[in-house]
């Protein structure tokens, strides 16, 4: 990994780290986006579609909903497809170590974003007395301070994840315990996921089972007419 | 007639920018006042010009930089409210200021269960699984893409016409809350979830079976799916992502394993 890769990848973790609750909620911080965008800093974007493909599978049912603990699904998709990707040697991706690197990032990304509520209510606390005092301005510079403390925590954690990652990928290097898999395993079990993690997180009521069922056929015949190989 | 056209191009304008402030309702989330700074700050246009005083527009604005909490995409309706209400208190209506602080007190649990539902439960799931396996077909960028432009069409699309119907409905917002509408919209994205749902899991058979497994590569896959609906998927339902994790570790392992077992010749 280059400097450059490295700059690009903390600058893509500070934005995704806004996107996934302080700001907009445009969904680019969902797995499905980030692992793209790394794989294309990483030089590798199929193997980053088919991780980001992987990723938001195991994690589809975070619902980021007011006080919740929930999982970092953003550094969660953005370390874990960089691990896939820098431990692959020749086709084959060190699978277990990615899905660890994922779930590590999705737990310590979650207990940063509440470090970062509670320094929050400090910010706001601060904006109330200065608009007890008269200052209009007061909320919008309390949004700035917010928000840049946001993307320097986004880029910290990218940057010191990327270190765990840069290191373990080196140690694990050819080690069976890596958990390797080829590109068409892992469709395979993303497929599995996404089905069986969408029946769960939807509900599958006896009406849906025909939609279910349906959806089963479309994506058989996606297999039979060479769509998808 | 001029004025009244003017009049309502500027306010047609003060609800597009506190549709786009909106965005930043959670920017300063925090466990005391949730999103009730990023409420007060994207209210501040309409604010503006309903109290033309700084030192009115503060005491007014200060009302409302307290708890407040929504889902962040139908909080503009709330917004709307608000501004509605604001109008009818800076004109000295009897009781307005109690009724909107009693309305939105009401309207954080409501539009957080609907929003919620809505957004969260169903959409997002729906979308993210289409994407996904658009993605796992193609190996392309572009469903990522398409999921994108979907989701803000949407999503940015009910907050502009959530501060519209907040403002223009008021302490009768109860109406638009009732609107059948949200639930046919969560139920129709289900089914178009389960859709998509079923066409990962024909996929992956298709995969499996086809991709030079043949019947012992059905079996593997069935015993994958079985695995993974006992080993639950729910993140969040018991601890934050370790459910899923484990289960796509032991998929992950299964597979490894036969990887190993057939030098490289996968199911």
């Amino acid at each position: 990994m280059t400097g450059w890769q490295a700059a690009s990848l903390v600058a893509l973790g500070a934005v995704v780290f806004l996107d996934q609750w302080p700001a907009v909620q445009s969904m680019i911080s969902r797995p499905i986006v980030v692992g793209p965008a790394v794989g294309s800093i990483l030089g590798a974007p199929a193997d980053g579609v088919l991780w980001g493909a992987a990723f938001e599978t195991m994690l589809l049912a975070i619902q980021p909903v007011g006080a919740a603990r929930y999982p970092d699904a953003a550094l969660a998709g953005l370390l874990g497809t960089a691990a896939a990707i820098m431990g692959t040697e020749s086709g084959i991706y060190p699978a277990v170590w990615a899905v660890a690197v994922a779930a590590g990032a999705g737990w310590a990304g979650e207990v940063l974003g509440r470090l970062q509520r509670r320094r929050n209510a400090r910010t706001a606390a601060a904006v109330l007395s200065r608009v007890s005092a008269g200052s209009l301005g007061a909320p919008a510079r309390g949004i700035a301070a917010a928000l840049s403390r946001g993307a320097a925590l986004g880029a910290l954690q990218t940057a010191a994840g990327l270190g765990v990652v840069f290191a373990g990928t080196r140690l694990l290097a050819g080690s069976p315990w890596a958990g390797p898999l080829d590109a068409h395993g892992l469709r395979i079990a993303a497929a599995a996921m996404a089905g069986v993690a969408g029946a769960r997180v939807l509900g599958l009521g006896r009406k849906r089972v025909v939609s279910l069922v349906l959806g089963a056929a479309a994506g058989l015949a996606m297999v039979l007419l060479g769509v998808s190989r | 007639m001029k004025q009244e056209r003017g009049l309502s191009r500027r306010l047609r304008r003060e609800r597009r920018r506190v549709a786009l402030r909106s965005t930043l309702v959670q920017a300063v989330w925090n466990y005391d006042s949730l999103q009730g700074i990023g409420f007060g700050w994207a209210i501040l246009p309409g604010l503006a010009r309903i109290r033309p005083d700084p030192g009115e527009r503060a005491e007014r604005l200060l009302a409302h930089l307290g708890t407040f909490n929504a889902n962040p995409y139908l909080a503009p309706i709330a917004m709307g409210v608000a501004l509605r209400l604001e109008e009818e208190i800076a004109r000295g209506a009897a009781g307005a200021e109690r009724r909107l602080a009693r309305l939105l007190h009401a309207l954080r649990g409501s539009l957080g269960a609907i929003g919620d539902d809505l957004f969260w439960s169903a959409c997002r799931p729906a979308l993210g699984l289409a994407a996904v396996v658009a993605a796992l077909a193609t190996g392309s960028v572009w469903p990522a893409i398409v999921y994108v432009l979907v989701w803000n069409a949407l999503a940015q699309g009910v907050r502009l016409a959530g501060v519209r119907a907040g403002f223009a409905a008021g302490a009768a917002v109860v109406r638009v809350l009732q609107d059948p509408f949200w639930a046919k919209a969560a139920r129709m994205a289900r089914a178009a979830g389960i859709f998509a749902a079923g066409a990962g899991l024909g996929m992956g058979a298709g995969l499996a079976v086809l991709g030079g497994g043949g019947l012992a590569g059905g079996a593997v896959f069935l015993a994958i799916v079985g695995w993974l609906w006992l080993a639950g998927t729910q993140i969040g339902a018991r601890g934050p992502a370790l459910s899923p994790a484990l289960a796509f570790l032991a998929v992950a392992a299964l597979l490894g394993a036969i990887f190993h077992l057939s030098q490289g010749a996968l199911p």
